[in-house]
């Protein structure tokens, strides 16, 4: 019952967060400078034909109006139509490209928890000592060197020296998939690798100290089930809760790794209409790309209290 | 340990201090940054320290103007966001609540985009180049600053020396600028610096994903996105913009943390 109540104000917030995005993003397609309906008719369209679309697309209306009607229709999977080419339904672009972008983040994520928390309990555990040095050093680089800077350099090392992995993704793809997603999901795990790894050395240097953990030792608890079923489970919660704040990370890093890497997803296809001032697709991209980010949130938020029976007990 | 500490902060210093030399005068040093002086993709050289680009422009006076071109948007962005949090943070805390209450609000909500998602639709419907890419960076930047400022203004609220200023009929505007702020300059100074290094990176992750700071200007973001297509056989004009971009990021954090430690020993 009180998971359930608690279940639902997450609910509740996340909804909150998204309404705030979508105002955003609405907000900014109002402000811009540029008139929609002219840009869809095009340059050479008569003034009637343009007034007519002007109706069509309802901006004659008063914006709440226009803000209830795009939100009605982003809920339908109506985004309006591209600027460019065939006008193609922006919905369907989202649809083709929204797949890699979620693939390349639930990899990169999955893959960051796990190294970050396996290297992060171990420098803890050796601390001070050269594992802990040698872990430090790695997540100390792992923060500062820029995802763009080391596209280039993995690139470098292993396809034009050792010519190990593809260079990028390509239509045409003679591997195996997996080894096209290997550099790309490094780079994009690496940041967020480092801070939990940091971030979990803290927390278990922290919980090794507590008096549990002494208890435990004298009641001659095996050193391996000591640190991984009596510190680690209680180490990890704050290192929980940073992986949803973490995921910030991966989506900007989406939009670097799609273009070194030449990726059909959501973070290529905002650059490139940007490039082409094409709006609506900019607009209905940092509203998925937002919208994916609170799901990732939430999703974090209800693992929480599955890990921590206090706050199961606490939430009412 | 915190001897160790200390001599990374003061490389790391010693480093921003050269960089700054370098931004300031490097531009037109030897060579000027957007001339073509000589054949294209030549190696280093006694005239042209880091070699020359695609196009025969000499990449040391464009590394140097990179460098001008990261600290000036750091530098304006962290200004406005310093000033737009403060005086958020002061109106959260003592406006009446008809105002505080939608500020703070706004502020919260701020939080809910990611960082760069913000900067990346404010420049995608209104325009490239320096200009948006400040404007949008502070736009994402002031809402954390802001809400530093109000958890320090909070903590000061009941310490003795405010008390005695107000029991001495202190205005709300005098106590604020004249006890309070001065009280928080230290650890501004010290979080800007390290919020820096987050600017400095978002301006070239933009400039690299070809939105931000636009060719003619070189920019270390876009210096490395040219530097990529041609580093199977030049690969040294990759290499300079990725150093400095890498060596000022790691020299920032290093300095900023080393700062706040010395200004402020608690939270560190």
């Amino acid at each position: 019952m009180q998971v359930a109540r608690a279940l639902v104000s997450r609910l509740a917030l996340g909804m909150v967060s998204l309404l705030f995005i979508s105002f955003v993003t609405f907000l900014a397609t109002i402000l811009a400078p540029g008139d929609p309906a002219l840009r869809l008719a095009g340059d050479k369209a008569s003034p009637e034909v343009v007034t007519r679309l002007r109706h069509e697309m309802g901006l004659d209306r008063p914006w709440p109006e226009r803000y209830l009607k795009y939100l009605g229709d982003a809920t339908h999977g109506d985004f309006g139509k591209s600027y460019y080419g065939t006008q193609e339904p922006v919905g369907a672009i989202l649809g083709r490209e929204l797949p890699m972008t979620a693939r390349l983040s639930c990899y990169a994520i999955v893959g960051a928890s796990v190294f970050g928390i396996l290297f992060g309990t171990i420098a803890g555990v050796t601390r001070d000592r050269w594992p802990d040095r040698a872990i430090l050093l790695f997540s100390t680089l792992g923060v500062t060197v820029p995802n763009f800077v080391l596209g280039p350099l993995l690139v470098w090392i292993f396809y034009l020296k050792l010519n190990q992995l593809p260079e990028s993704w390509s239509p045409f793809r003679p591997l195996p998939d997996y080894m096209y997603y290997i550099m790309p999901v490094t780079i994009l795990a690496m940041r967020p690798a480092a801070l939990l790894t940091r971030l979990t050395r803290a927390s278990m240097i922290e919980t090794l100290q507590q008096e549990f953990i002494r208890a435990a030792v004298a009641k001659g608890v095996p050193r391996f089930r000591l640190i991984v079923v009596h510190a680690l489970r209680n180490a990890i919660l704050p290192v929980v809760t940073a992986i949803g704040t973490n995921a910030g990370y991966l989506l900007t890093g989406s939009f670097v790794v799609e273009t070194i890497f030449i990726m059909p997803g959501v973070g290529r296809e905002t650059i490139d209409a940007i490039l082409k001032n094409d709006s609506p697709v900019v607009q209905a991209c940092i509203l998925i790309t937002g919208f994916l980010f609170i799901v990732i949130n939430l999703v974090v938020d209800l693992i929480l209290p599955v890990l921590d029976p206090r706050i199961r007990e606490s939430q009412v | 340990m915190r001897r160790g500490r200390d001599r990374w902060m003061i490389l790391g210093g010693l480093y921003l201090a050269l960089l700054l030399i370098l931004a300031i005068f490097g531009p037109s040093a030897r060579h000027g940054y957007l001339d073509q002086v000589a054949e294209p993709n030549l190696p280093s050289s006694a005239q042209y320290w880091f070699g020359t680009d695609q196009l025969g422009r000499d990449m040391f006076a464009r590394v140097a103007y990179g460098a001008r071109i990261s600290l000036f948007v750091g530098l304006s962005v962290q200004l406005i966001s310093l000033t737009v949090g403060i005086s958020a943070a002061v109106i959260g805390e003592y406006a009446p609540s008809w105002i505080a209450g939608p500020v703070m609000r706004l502020t919260d909500g701020m939080f809910a985009f990611p960082d760069i998602l913000l900067a990346i639709l404010i420049i995608g419907l209104f325009g490239r180049g320096t200009l948006p890419v400040i404007v949008a960076l502070a736009i994402t930047a002031w809402p954390s600053m802001a809400r530093l400022v109000k958890t320090q203004l909070a903590s000061l609220k009941d310490r003795e020396f405010v008390i005695a200023a107000k029991a001495c009929g202190a205005s709300t505007s005098y106590l604020v600028v004249k006890h309070l702020l001065p009280q928080l300059w230290a650890i501004l100074l010290a979080v800007s610096m390290v919020e820096l290094a987050g600017t400095i990176l978002a301006e070239s992750t933009l400039s690299f994903l070809g939105i931000g700071v636009q060719a003619p200007e070189p920019s270390w973001g876009s210096m490395i996105e040219s530097g990529r297509e041609v580093m199977n056989s030049y690969p040294t004009q990759l290499f300079w913009p990725c150093l400095f971009l890498s060596t000022t990021i790691f020299a920032l954090s290093f300095f900023g943390d080393g700062l706040r430690n010395l200004l402020d020993p608690k939270s560190g």
